[in-house]
């Protein structure tokens, strides 16, 4: 008898690579993990057998992950480029995950129309498409594939003995270790235990006549007499799985993952967070939710019984933290590690075979028979139907995922940003990426430059990243506190790190970037903005690493690539046979049990109408509760959240929409309105939380008081609005809000500043900058320091003076000591300084020692936001003197200073005032610097405010600042010996510059205050320029 | 067999001690330096000659300089050996010590290499690149000339500084010491700029220029304008510096920062700041809404002071009218008029205080428009009820009793 091809699965072949091969293209590059990999791939194609990578976390080990794919993906790239590489892997993943779902199917089911239905299916399985075209997880896919693929040949040497099967199996179980390391591990557990129970059940099926005739007692005879086997294959298998990534498994224990757990979604209440749920859940079971019913009562027959507790254990695992089973079952320390989708992945994976076996019995065999004979031939259609559509949406409806909610940016052009870093040697300092996504990994892939963030947190060393729950700076702003917390530390002592350039893709940072004392280069052609930090040494040009012995890196560039030879020579012959039915060969031992569908279980169908019913009656109900919570106009409190999604979305035509029509307020009146307002709330926040309090009620009118909670890069802001709305035809819809009518008195303003250029080298050429064509640094002046003590945190605190000729920007650097002079703590001034000075402006200071926040507490990260989050550094003795350190750079950029205070009253502990705006600069974030001082005009404190509202031209901005409570600051030490402006001493030059200096000379002019501890303030005044023009 | 042993043992023996010989008749040969010269100037060919009787022996010559070391290998010519100091030490000057690497006794010396009177470039460096006038600042030049292979000149090679600073072009004579001849500039009273140059035997420098800034600013007064002198809480007062200069005259540098501090009759401090132009800073303030006097003094900081300035403000509303309707819930203030009866302009802070028992319910805010403003109180919000109401704006307060809301 000569093998027919199996038409089913050459039309999955091609189905599939025509349906994902083209598709990738669209979708791959947007994936989670996809540009990691391509990372990765780049540095094997770089270096492939030195592991050491120096361009992400200051240094990590590419050991850290199995590196087949990588590796792959890296030999290709030579060919035709990285992304050749990437796409070509994914071809292949995707012939693998074909073939492989047919052969499991086939051994499953032992027929082969039915593993054809099943591999047709598998192709469109919303969890494949999810992981490919949304994940982008090529060594899942490879590794759980080329298990597939190795389950008939585990369970021919299972069941025949021969040694042929057991090469075969071993070798494919090495690629898969090479591959990817969970795959197997878990793999063990959830695929091969229950094949070795189904082997025991087949060989103890034909010692009797049938299945029911299986008893215990026969299984465990069967079970004793193949134990060698299942040892056998164990025990090697076990030492490949170890073996064949050794440097992986010794790095691991080299540096164990001690970091604090990063959230994953995965690990969600699925029902409270509904969009975990969406894609964590409900995408990878897609259809076969319908049909679980179905997979658990076939799963449960006597001879699948081990593959119906695994899918089973899968099922529950991968409902995360909807339920604490999952908790309970892994426990703390691998509950946080895992990421439980995978779970729900395999978990649909195993029922793939049913899923065809399902469709098999329903388009052809008996259920179409049963479901026509009881409720007729149109009932049939129109079920076959529903169920067809549904599978059609979730495939349409996973990949467009992405097109709905996207996961990533907008695509970046990198070129430009790569040429950026080739020019001028600023590849020799590190950069960081802002709102860039997952492609900061392709940008490192095209760079040589280092960045002190990275894509792969389990890589991660700096203590200021592990001991927080983020996975990277890049996209700090959705990690809340923590995230913001380690990026403002990064920001404020660039210098630790040799941390030069920003590229920043998110307007959302720019304000805590100017506030640490950053500044703006340029906008790259790809709309890219650079910031730079001045005063930053480059990377030193020898870098520590963690050498590994050559061995292991000889073993780890080699062995992935042998185990493929291996796997393909054993194999090759084998697949050769079925491709080109050269030969005849012996009927494989799984088809040797076929199933007969000749009488479905009329039970099971009245379960599977049930449960669909069930299921119905969810998704109803769901939308149902989606609309009463949506439908903005249903009740006030709905109204007024819509109106602050709609604003904080910035969709100013819904906004207006829910404005009272009878108000007459045209949408380009409205837009021209909220357009003028500019400032930290209005451009740079973003909600977090909403609170209606609904203060009066009549039938038509309702005033509500509002508290909103607005996160911006500098501090969490609440916010209190009271809002008037009135009810018009059963809709609710807000009263606008009175406007500032305020109105300048000219049209036309002129205004004459000094400008800056700073041209760099003026000559062009490759060579080092000229030393002619160095600037002087600025000469800085410290006027006073002092160290102090002051609710319950040490600061350094004083006042400088720029006291040349030019602008200057200004880095303050403290560091703390005890008696002994054992250096205690050292940090830079953060947003207490004006960073940028005129010739002769001062700007008191003081300098924060901030402690890794939350290393000692890891356990009590508050969930909630607050940038502004102060973990003062513990000191462990008393710090006693401190040491200043003072750099001046020549400053171009930022120096507006026309700002006023115009109007100022003091009442109960709080100052109000106006800013005006006499220039001709928008001001987008103004900040007061509160300096207080004693009875005897010694200064003792600073304090800041960043004032919520932008100021326009020629305008007033009214701010309100609550004087400090009380409470005595103590001074310890008002020294002036160690302080050293450009590494000179500050007596010396002020000697020099400024030699009969008028000490304490604008203490004349201090605001004097009633209050128990400081009787005078004074205010300064720092601006932020959103668009500077 | 024994006897072959034997002849081939004599025979052994005999080319043996016929090594013995040979190894006798190497009998050691004094070497003897012929050369007698030990300075020779830079980039000329050094030879070092030694006697040597013996042919074969030519043992090899270790030579260092600051550069480094070699070894040299010899030539032999006329019975004497000669070794040639290859080009690259004897290009730079300095000493050059020698040792012949003999085995039993080495013969060492000490050769100098001078420097050549002539200059090919000049190696200038100048620095600080900006100093300040007043005559105690000064910038230091450095001035290395250097032959044609990169060689100091000799010691007390003149070199002639040369500056010019506004009408005035000075030369100094300096001397190379130690390799470098140098010379402090200081600054003069004025501030400029300053051009740099050097040169030496008939080698020049390129130019360089040094910044002459002011020094620290002295004493300033300072003037207001303003386009009348009402308090209408919309124009601006300008303040404006005299020319600030610093203790020789000179104008003090672009952008010096200058803060003028408010008092007003309240003792509020309120403050403005200016950058100068060409010594002169300027600083916009807004009008006060209310009758003000202000005192205005203006510093730099630490640095030098101005004196004091008295302005006054004029109140522009002396009163202003309120109207209750639409069942007293709507208030209409207005119209407000300025100093000549027009309409204020748009923007003028109207306040309403709200009370009910005598406890403060709410304080109201809104600008003016076209001179007028209204205040809407909704029923839902403000139930039935006697309420007081306070309205104040530009510095005139009005009370309103019990009043009746329905």
């Amino acid at each position: 008898m000569k093998e027919t091809s199996n038409k089913f699965l050459i039309a999955a072949l091609l189905l599939g690579l025509s349906f994902h091969g083209s598709s990738i293209f669209f979708t791959l590059e947007t994936t989670y993990d996809a540009l990691i990999h391509l990372f990765f791939a780049d540095h094997y194609a770089n270096s492939w057998f030195e592991p050491w990578n120096y361009e992400w976390y200051t240094g990590f080990t590419v050991q850290s992950y199995p590196p087949l794919v990588h590796q792959t993906i890296g030999l290709l790239s030579l060919v035709g480029g990285l992304k050749f590489g990437m796409f070509s892997v994914a071809l292949i993943a995707i012939v693998l995950f074909v073939t492989g779902t047919y052969r499991f199917s086939l051994l499953m089911t032992s027929n082969k129309t039915v593993a054809g239905y099943a591999c047709v299916l598998a192709v469109f399985s919303s969890s494949f498409v999810e992981t490919l075209h949304i994940f982008g997880q090529l060594p899942s896919i490879v590794g759980v594939s080329v298990l597939m693929h190795a389950l008939p040949e585990i369970y021919l040497w299972l069941k025949t003995g021969r040694k042929w099967y057991l090469a075969t199996s071993l070798s494919l179980i090495a690629v898969t270790v090479t591959s990817h390391h969970v795959t197997p591990i878990f793999g063990m557990v959830f695929f091969i235990f229950p094949l070795i129970g189904m082997v025991l059940m087949d060989v103890s099926r034909e010692q009797v006549n049938s299945m029911k005739e299986v008893t215990f007692k026969i299984f465990l005879n069967s079970f004793f007499k193949l134990f060698k086997r299942i040892v056998s294959f164990g025990m090697l298998s076990l030492v490949l799985i170890v073996g064949c990534i050794f440097p992986y498994w010794l790095n691991s224990k080299a540096n164990p993952i001690t970091q604090v757990p990063i959230p994953h979604g995965s690990r969600d209440n699925f029902l409270e967070i509904t969009s975990s749920g969406l894609v964590f859940f409900l995408i990878p079971w897609g259809i076969l939710l319908i049909l679980l019913p179905y997979i658990f009562y076939r799963y449960y027959s006597k001879r699948y019984l081990f593959f119906g507790l695994s899918v089973t254990i899968c099922t529950i695992l991968g409902t995360g933290g909807t339920t604490p089973v999952p908790l309970k079952m892994l426990g703390e320390t691998a509950f946080n590690i895992l990421t439980l989708d995978r779970f729900t992945l395999w978990a649909s994976i195993l029922s793939i075979p049913l899923m065809g076996e399902f469709a098999y019995r329903f388009v052809q065999g008996d259920l179409k028979a049963l479901i026509q004979s009881k409720f007729g031939a149109v009932y049939h259609r129109i079920i076959g139907g529903i169920l067809a559509g549904l599978f059609v949406f979730m495939v349409v409806f996973t990949m467009s995922l992405n097109y709905f909610r996207p996961s990533q940016p907008q695509k970046i052009k990198m070129l430009p940003i790569v040429n950026f870093l080739n020019q001028d040697d600023h590849d020799k300092w590190r950069f960081l990426t802002l709102g860039f996504g997952d492609q900061m990994a392709w940008l490192s892939a095209q760079t040589n430059a280092m960045t002190v963030d990275g894509n792969y947190h389990s890589a991660r060393r700096l203590p200021e990243l592990t001991t927080r729950p983020i996975e990277r700076l890049e996209n700090s702003k959705f990690k809340g506190v923590a995230g913001i917390g380690s990026l403002q530390q990064f920001l404020t002592t660039p210098e630790k790190y040799n941390l030069k350039y920003i590229f920043s893709n998110d307007k959302f940072y720019d304000p805590i970037l100017y506030f640490c004392g950053w500044q703006r280069l340029r906008q790259l052609e790809n709309g890219i903005m650079v910031w730079e930090r001045l005063n930053i040494p480059p990377v030193s040009a020898i870098l520590p690493k963690e050498d590994v012995a050559k061995w292991l890196k000889i073993h780890w560039g080699i062995m992935p690539f042998l185990t493929v030879l291996i796997a393909f020579v054993l194999n090759i012959q084998m697949l050769f046979v079925i491709a080109l039915k050269t030969k005849e060969k012996p009927l494989p031992d799984f088809l040797k049990f076929p199933i007969s569908y000749n009488k479905f279980n009329r039970n099971v169908l009245r379960i599977i109408h049930l449960w669909s019913l069930v299921l119905a009656g969810v998704v109803f109900y769901g939308v149902y509760l989606f609309y009463i919570k949506n439908e903005s106009q249903l009740s006030p409190e709905n109204a007024i959240i819509a109106y602050y999604d709609a604003l904080d979305f910035k969709e100013f035509e819904k906004a207006h929409s829910l404005i009272d029509p009878s108000s007459n307020i045209p949408i380009a009146q409205y837009m021209l309105e909220i357009s003028v307002t500019d400032g930290l709330l209005s451009s740079y926040a973003k909600m977090d939380a909403i609170e209606t309090e609904i203060t009066a009620v009549n039938d038509s009118t309702v005033s509500a008081k509002v508290i909103s909670q607005w996160i911006t890069p500098l501090e969490k802001i609440e916010k209190v609005d009271y809002k008037s709305l009135s009810k018009i035809k059963g809709k609710w819809f807000l009263q606008p809000d009175d406007l500032n009518n305020d109105l300048p008195p000219d049209q036309l303003y002129s205004d004459n500043v000094t400008k800056y250029f700073n041209q760099g080298r003026r000559r062009i050429t490759t060579e080092a900058t000229h030393h002619e064509d160095i600037l002087k640094q600025p000469v800085l002046e410290v006027v006073s320091a002092k160290l102090v003590h002051y609710d319950g945190s040490y600061a350094i605190i004083g006042e400088v003076q720029n006291i040349d000729n030019v602008p200057s920007d200004v880095i303050l650097k403290g560091t703390l000591y005890n008696d002994d002079n054992k250096q205690l703590a050292t940090y830079n001034a953060k947003y207490h300084v004006k960073h940028k000075l005129m010739p002769k402006e001062s700007s008191s200071f003081r300098i924060n020692f901030e402690g890794i926040a939350w290393s000692k507490t890891q356990d009590s990260i508050p969930d909630t936001f607050n940038p502004d989050e102060f973990t003062p550094v513990e000191f462990e003795e008393q710090p006693t003197k401190f040491n200043l350190q003072i750099a001046g750079n020549v400053a171009g950029t930022d120096l507006y200073k026309n700002v006023v205070l115009s109007e100022l009253k003091i009442k109960d502990s709080i100052l109000e005032g106006n800013l005006f705006n006499s220039g001709i600069q928008e001001i987008t974030i103004p900040q007061l610097l509160i300096t207080y001082y004693d009875e005897n005009k010694n200064m003792i404190w600073v304090d800041h405010l960043f004032v919520k509202a932008g100021v326009r031209q020629q305008r007033k901005q009214h701010f309100d600042y609550t004087i400090l409570q009380s409470g005595k600051v103590e001074i310890i030490n008002d020294s002036m010996k160690n302080i050293f402006v450009n590494g000179l001493p500050n007596e010396d030059i002020s000697d020099k510059i400024v030699p009969n200096r008028i000490i304490d000379h604008t203490n004349a002019q201090l605001q004097p205050i009633e209050h128990p501890d400081f009787s005078y303030i004074k205010i300064e005044i720092n601006t932020y320029i959103g668009s500077p023009n | 067999m024994q006897k072959q042993r034997t002849y081939l043992f004599f025979l052994g023996l005999i080319l043996l001690s016929s090594f013995a010989i040979v190894r006798q008749n190497k009998a050691s040969v004094v070497m003897k330096l012929l050369t007698t010269k030990t300075d020779f100037e830079v980039g000329q060919t050094v030879i070092l000659q030694f006697s040597n009787t013996q042919e074969a022996d030519k043992p090899l010559l270790y030579c260092s300089n600051s550069y480094g070391s070699t070894l040299i290998t010899s030539t032999i010519k006329n019975n004497t050996l000669e070794y040639v100091i290859p080009e690259n030490i004897t290009k730079k000057i300095g000493v050059i010590n020698w040792t012949i690497l003999n085995a039993n006794k080495s013969l060492s010396g000490t050769l100098h290499i001078l420097p050549k009177a002539e200059v090919a470039t000049m190696e200038t460096y100048i620095g600080p690149p900006s100093i300040e006038a007043g005559g105690t600042d000064y910038t230091m030049l450095v001035v290395i000339p250097t032959d044609s292979l990169d060689n100091p000149v000799p010691k007390n090679t003149l070199v002639n500084e040369k500056h010019q600073f506004l009408s005035s072009e000075e030369t100094h004579d300096i001397f190379t010491d130690k390799l470098i001849a140098y010379r402090n500039i200081y600054s003069k009273k004025e501030s400029g700029r300053m051009l740099v140059s050097s040169e030496s035997l008939g080698i020049n420098s390129k130019e360089f220029t040094i910044n002459v800034m002011p020094a620290i600013p002295t004493g300033f007064t300072i003037s207001a304008t303003r386009p009348h002198n009402y308090s209408d809480g919309n124009q601006i007062t300008t303040f404006t510096t005299s020319i600030i200069k610093d203790e020789h005259n000179n104008v003090v540098s672009d952008g010096t920062f200058v803060t003028f501090f408010i008092t007003n009759q309240e003792q509020y401090v309120l403050k403005t700041t200016g950058t100068t132009i060409d010594g002169v800073a300027t600083s916009k303030m807004i009008h006060p809404d209310y009758a003000d006097t202000w005192s205005i003094k203006a510093y730099v900081d630490g640095m030098s002071e101005s004196n004091s300035i008295t302005l006054s403000y004029k109140q522009v509303i002396e009163d202003f009218e309120v109207a209750f309707s639409e069942k007293n819930r709507l208030i209409t203030v207005g119209p407000l008029q300025s100093f000549m009866q027009q309409m204020i302009p748009d923007g003028l802070h109207i306040k309403l205080k709200i009370y009910k028992d005598n406890i403060l319910v709410e304080t109201l805010t809104k600008t003016s428009f076209n001179g007028y403003t209204t205040f809407k109180l909704k029923p839902a919000i403000y139930s039935h009820g006697n309420y007081d109401f306070s309205l104040e704006t530009a510095g005139v307060a009005k009370q309103f009793k019990t009043i009746k809301l329905w």
